[in-house]
């Protein structure tokens, strides 16, 4: 794994000199292995999360334990908005889907900083919005779009997140996710294979053809992402 | 705009307006206009800066996602429950959404740059706000996650409990069943299927456009939990006005 530096994930780049100044001492970078909880349903965050190599899935886990992935939170993003909306927990629960690392602040220094007001302040309501915005779109798309189509919504979603292009990825973790059958996703990832766009091996998914997965997935990839673009615009080269 | 018909309602119907501290809602009280909200009035296009942000007292108003190729699906409803135009308080004024009146009546809107300057020193007010957007966040989560999971018998109960929890105090909700296959995104035929198993069952009765609660138990029960789960999670981020503020209200 390549070193990681706070400013590989966007909202931390994406903070004035001043807070980001601020903020660094108290930056705690951590590992972020597959499966790992990172906050439960219903419990206090300790922390706010900002995944730099990781990606963490916010699912909601049903009465019956069927569960449905409704966003996902990479280098974007920040896990863990509870702690400044005030609410300081959420029915959803959030679980590292891709292992890597992030940093993370304790849940006082967010709602500190939260509370000052200002440019972070802004920045991270209009992070939530962009968030919003991706549960929004996952309930259209879980209403009206193929299994196929979520596929490589779902493959694109996580390769935006991540640096290469590959992902370590079990079918059954990708059925979890999407909330449907494994045996959905089998035939799903076998056509992708055989129309080339991706190469599937022993939980490792290599995307071949980017524009390929592009053309096959759902409005909603796209949709989404322009509306991050146009809420986050500030993120600088990393 | 008209004041006439609203003589009978407040501001405070509202159950956000209900919750600001006595001070902010003095504050904003001059800036508050009541508003007519009929049937099918679109509050913000998707896309367009929101004008406003409105405080159904009365109405009830739908946050619609169009597709591409026209289907549509609603993400959350609101009502005097909440707020409509939280991309004002988020700061990106726009939204894919459409906010579109699903049941006529009245409220109260503040124009948008209130908003943003309170925005820009936020205060108890703006942190009663930000709790709704929390509230309103879970129940977008709660509908993919329904959509993904529950049947459309299920989700018609659902939808017509977050109704009648938003709507006026009668045990009926306007819909038509066109309107109703619309906003949960599904065949007209489904809805009629699944209204017609609620009828026969006695939970609801339905005439032209207008149907009743007979049996509100019963119909919880037929809901998928999503009903209980949101609703749960807004009165622990927005729980009632104390009965001190109440009398508070009285004298105000």
């Amino acid at each position: 794994m390549s070193a990681t530096n706070p400013e590989m994930n966007h909202l931390l780049a994406a903070l004035p000199d001043v807070e980001r100044l601020r903020w660094m001492p108290r930056l705690e970078l951590v590992d972020m292995p597959l499966g790992q909880v990172l906050y439960e349903s219903g419990r206090a965050l300790s922390h706010v999360y900002f995944p730099t190599t990781a990606i963490v899935s916010l699912l909601y886990v049903m009465e019956n334990g069927a569960s449905a992935e409704i966003a996902v939170v990479g280098k974007d993003g920040i896990v863990g908005i509870s702690l400044f909306m005030g609410g300081g927990s959420t029915p959803s629960r959030a679980v590292v889907q891709s292992a890597g690392q992030g940093y993370r602040l304790t849940a006082q220094t967010m709602k500190d900083e939260f509370n000052r007001a200002g440019p972070v302040m802004h920045l991270f309501l209009r992070y939530t919005q962009a968030l919003i915005t991706q549960m929004a779109q996952t309930a259209v798309c879980n209403r009206h779009h193929s299994l196929d189509q979520q596929l490589c919504r779902w493959l694109l979603l996580s390769l935006d997140r991540l640096s290469g292009s590959e992902l370590t990825m079990t079918q059954e973790l990708i059925a979890n996710m999407l909330g449907v059958r494994r045996e959905g996703v089998t035939e799903g990832a076998l056509k992708l294979q055989a129309a080339g766009l991706i190469r599937y091996s022993r939980g490792h998914i290599s995307v071949l053809d980017r524009p390929g997965l592009e053309r096959r997935t759902c409005e909603c990839y796209a949709v989404v992402k322009k509306e991050y673009d146009r809420l986050l615009p500030l993120k600088k080269a990393v | 705009m008209t004041t006439n018909g609203l003589l009978n309602t407040t501001s405070r119907e509202n159950q956000l307006l209900a919750a600001l501290p006595m001070a902010d809602w003095l504050r904003w009280l001059p800036m508050l206009e009541a508003v007519d909200l009929p049937l099918g009035r679109e509050l913000c296009a998707p896309g367009m800066p929101a004008t406003h942000v409105y405080f159904p007292t009365t109405a009830v108003v739908s946050l619609l996602y169009l597709t591409r190729d026209g289907a549509s699906s609603e993400v959350a409803v609101i009502g005097k429950d909440g707020l409509v135009g939280y991309s004002l308080l988020m700061g990106g004024s726009a939204t894919l959404s459409q906010a579109v009146v699903q049941s006529a009546g009245v409220g109260f809107r503040l124009p948008a740059h209130v908003v943003k300057s309170e925005m820009e020193h936020p205060g108890p007010a703006m942190a009663v706000m930000l709790r709704y957007a929390q509230a309103l966040i879970a129940q977008v989560a709660q509908t993919a996650a329904c959509n993904r999971h529950h049947g459309i018998d299920q989700q018609l109960a659902r939808r017509l409990l977050m109704a009648l929890d938003r709507g006026a105090p009668l045990a009926e909700v306007q819909m038509t069943q066109e309107l109703a296959s619309s906003l949960l995104g599904v065949r007209r035929e489904g809805i009629t299927a699944a209204a017609l198993k609620l009828q026969q069952a006695g939970v609801i009765s339905y005439r032209r456009g207008r149907i009743s609660v007979l049996d509100r138990p019963r119909l919880e029960q037929r809901s998928c939990e999503c009903y209980a789960v949101a609703k749960k999670e807004y009165e622990r981020l927005l729980p009632p006005p104390s009965r001190v503020e109440r009398q508070v209200e009285v004298f105000a």
